[in-house]
């Protein structure tokens, strides 16, 4: 069964096509790799699939589903409610001031009891002069204005990473990007935090299910740290971490996301031979976990120990897929690597 | 990096505060700290409010005199007795966090997608529009004449009166007390790091599932609602609302100065931040010129030797030394990151992989 399906995947940027009608598979619980020359869009592919790029036209099936927000009814009925805020807001702010004359200063005398009955007849018999000046045109500039607003965040937001990350596709960059003023453990704890219940009230009164959650999350997050070697760093800095720890770093945070779906950036990048050898230990841990893989990396010793299969890009376009065997042999790789013989 | 447990400046400073009056009760006199320091545990709310913008999130807002004049305007309408509502204290402060909260997501809601100078211009020009708009709004506002006389709160049954200092006091170091407890619990669970990783890498803290947006508006209603609350203690502290240009854009500048000097997304920054800034106005620059016009060196007709005068410059002059020399601040967050394991054993510096 695939996990992922991109099929006819472009994306543009202005006269750049970047990712050329890319198709590609990925079955559940395999490791597959993706090289190419630099250049050649393997990154672009990662963040259209990761939510970072609007794909210029193609799908991405994850796990069965398009990987986007739905729009459901809590959508409509939120929008609707930001369309007649804004609306209320606006009718308010455009007769704010003959309103509160006629409703609290023509009504109140100074220290004599004010009748709320009495202002809210004064209020409908100001809006009851001039409906259309007073109420109707401003709500409904206002209605449309906050409904389309809402509508275009909402719509701009759909395919944001977040979305991804929350449907089960986590991921690490080329260059690392860890939170660096934060601690370790804390970096690990934020890859948790969709699957938190502590809402606000929890944390800033302390209720019982911000402590029980904090036990357990750090608990978890220190098994994970154990799984990735990171425990004894756990309460150091993250930038204070060596080049290879990062790099394990991010991955820890990608797993404490418990994703189905792990990218992974050029993660040997910059490793020398026995800091890939463990990390491909590492990979190879998180497949077993079951968990699908999908790699991009240029050490070819990497890719070729722990991939089951390879698409190989160049130019945006895929040029060759299949077994670590049958790239290595495929004359368009050859060619896109070494050049032409002419 | 140390081991030993250490108390939280903040902790301390609400203890030492806490104690003033009382030495001054204990050896009479004529003293003037603890009256001096209560402007600066307003201004400190303000800080605090701006410290979740700015500090945690990193947002940054020039407009936060704004929401100050909000919750002050808020609660002079509803307690003054010209106004047909005439609430009392807590039902008004009440209402005032809610306005703010509402005012901070009504700003936070357009402007959720932009960024560093873009929002900062923004918010700069929502400050200067309130201003206006209390300005003009005349019938509403009584204009530039501000709203007074606002009648003194009256706290549990006990009536508050401006001749004694104490009450208000300990009044506003309470209010001050739970809102530094509040944002270090929030700051220290998931929401304070999430904000936290939104200020340092938004790209990667969206990957990692957090949505940056509910983030950010969580981050102007609470700030928004801090800063009203300190509009809200100032009106009742003046008996007035004061008027519209008591919340200009200097207001947000030294509540900025203050989070910069004290140290970004720092509590106790913040409050050293106050500390330093508003001591440094009200009793460094006022000493100064009283010593100096008791003794004849500077005359009221000469508009240049008169200290307060410069306390802009100094205020710009400190802000280019924080920069060059500490930009962490005085009391970094670094410090507050350590502070949240203090128990644990350290690890030995990471070893080499075989």
């Amino acid at each position: 069964m695939n996990l992922l399906e991109i099929s006819d995947l472009i994306v543009r940027f202005g006269g750049l096509t970047a990712v050329n009608s890319v198709s590609l598979d990925i079955p559940s619980k395999h490791i597959v790799s993706i090289i190419g020359p630099n250049g050649a869009g393997k990154t672009t592919l990662f963040n259209a699939i990761t939510g970072i790029y609007e794909p210029t036209s193609g799908r991405i099936y994850f796990g069965g589903g398009e990987v986007c927000r739905p729009f459901r009814w809590t959508t409509a009925l939120t929008l609707a409610l930001i369309g007649i805020i804004a609306a209320l807001s606006l009718v308010l702010i455009v007769n704010v001031e003959s309103l509160w004359d006629t409703a609290i200063t023509a009504n109140y005398a100074y220290q004599q009891t004010f009748l709320w009955s009495k202002a809210a007849g004064a209020v409908f018999r100001y809006f009851g002069e001039e409906p259309g000046r007073r109420v109707i045109i401003p709500f409904l500039i206002g209605a449309l204005v906050g409904l389309a607003g809402a509508y275009a965040i909402w719509e701009r937001s759909r395919r944001a990473p977040e979305v991804a990350a929350r449907a089960g596709i986590a991921r690490t960059f080329q260059n690392i990007r860890l939170f660096n003023q934060m601690i370790v453990l804390d970096n690990v704890l934020l890859g948790m935090d969709s699957r938190l219940r502590t809402r606000f009230w929890h944390a800033a009164l302390r209720l019982p299910l911000y402590w029980r959650e904090r036990q357990e999350s750090e608990q978890s997050a220190m098994e994970i740290l154990r799984f990735a070697g990171l425990d004894r760093e756990a309460h150091q800095l993250a930038e204070n971490l060596s080049y290879g720890h990062q790099r394990r770093l991010e991955i820890a945070r990608a797993l404490a996301m418990q994703p189905r779906l792990l990218l992974l950036d050029e993660p040997a990048a910059g490793m020398n031979p026995a800091e890939a050898q463990d990390l491909m230990k590492l990979i190879h841990n998180i497949r077993d976990r079951g968990i699908t893989v999908l790699l991009i990396e240029h050490h070819m010793p990497v890719v070729m120990g722990i991939s089951d299969r390879i698409a190989v890009l160049d130019h945006g376009e895929k040029i060759a897929e299949g077994t670590p065997h049958e790239v290595r042999n495929d004359s368009k790789v050859i060619e896109a690597y070494l050049g032409k013989d002419d | 990096m140390a081991t030993r447990r250490t108390i939280p400046f903040h902790w301390s400073f609400l203890t030492v505060a806490a104690l003033i009056p009382l030495i001054e009760l204990a050896f009479p006199g004529n003293h003037h700290v603890g009256d001096l320091l209560r402007p600066i545990f307003i201004m400190a709310m303000l800080g605090l409010g701006l410290n979740i913008l700015t500090g945690f999130t990193g947002l940054l807002n020039l407009g936060v005199a704004a929401f100050m004049a909000v919750g002050a305007y808020s609660y002079a309408i509803l307690t003054c007795d010209i106004y047909p509502f005439r609430l009392g204290f807590w039902p008004a402060t009440l209402v005032t966090v809610l306005v703010g909260l509402t005012v901070g997501l009504f700003l936070g809601l357009p402007t959720i997608r932009l960024r560093g100078d873009y929002l900062a211009i923004v918010t700069l020009g929502f400050g200067e529009i309130v201003e206006d708009l209390l300005k003009n709004l005349d019938s509403i506002t009584k204009g530039t004449q501000g709203i007074n006389p606002l009648p003194s709160p009256s706290v549990f049954g006990y009536q508050f009166r401006p001749e004694t200092y104490q009450p208000w006091y300990y009044l506003f170091l309470g209010f001050l007390a739970v809102l530094v407890l509040l944002n270090r619990n929030v700051l220290r669970s998931r929401i304070g790091r999430a904000w936290i990783s939104i200020r340092e890498d938004e790209l990667a803290s969206s990957c990692a599932g957090i949505n940056p947006m509910k983030m950010k508006l969580l981050a102007f209603a609470l700030g928004a609602a801090q800063c009203s609350l300190a509009g809200a203690l100032w009106a009742s502290y003046l008996g007035s609302s004061g008027e519209p240009g008591n919340y200009d854009f200097q207001v947000s500048i030294i509540a900025l100065c203050m989070v910069i000097v004290g140290g970004m997304g720092s509590i106790g920054g913040v409050l050293l931040g106050a500390l330093v800034i508003m001591g440094f106005n009200s009793i460094v620059l006022e000493t100064l010129t009283n010593y100096l016009k008791a003794h004849q060196l500077i005359s009221s007709s000469n508009a240049f030797t008169a200290p307060g005068n410069w306390k802009y410059m100094l205020y710009g002059l400190a802000l280019i030394l924080m920069m060059r020399f500490r930009p962490e601040g005085l009391l970094p967050s670094r410090q507050v990151k350590a502070e949240l394991h203090p128990l644990e054993p350290h690890a030995p510096p990471p070893s080499p992989s075989p």
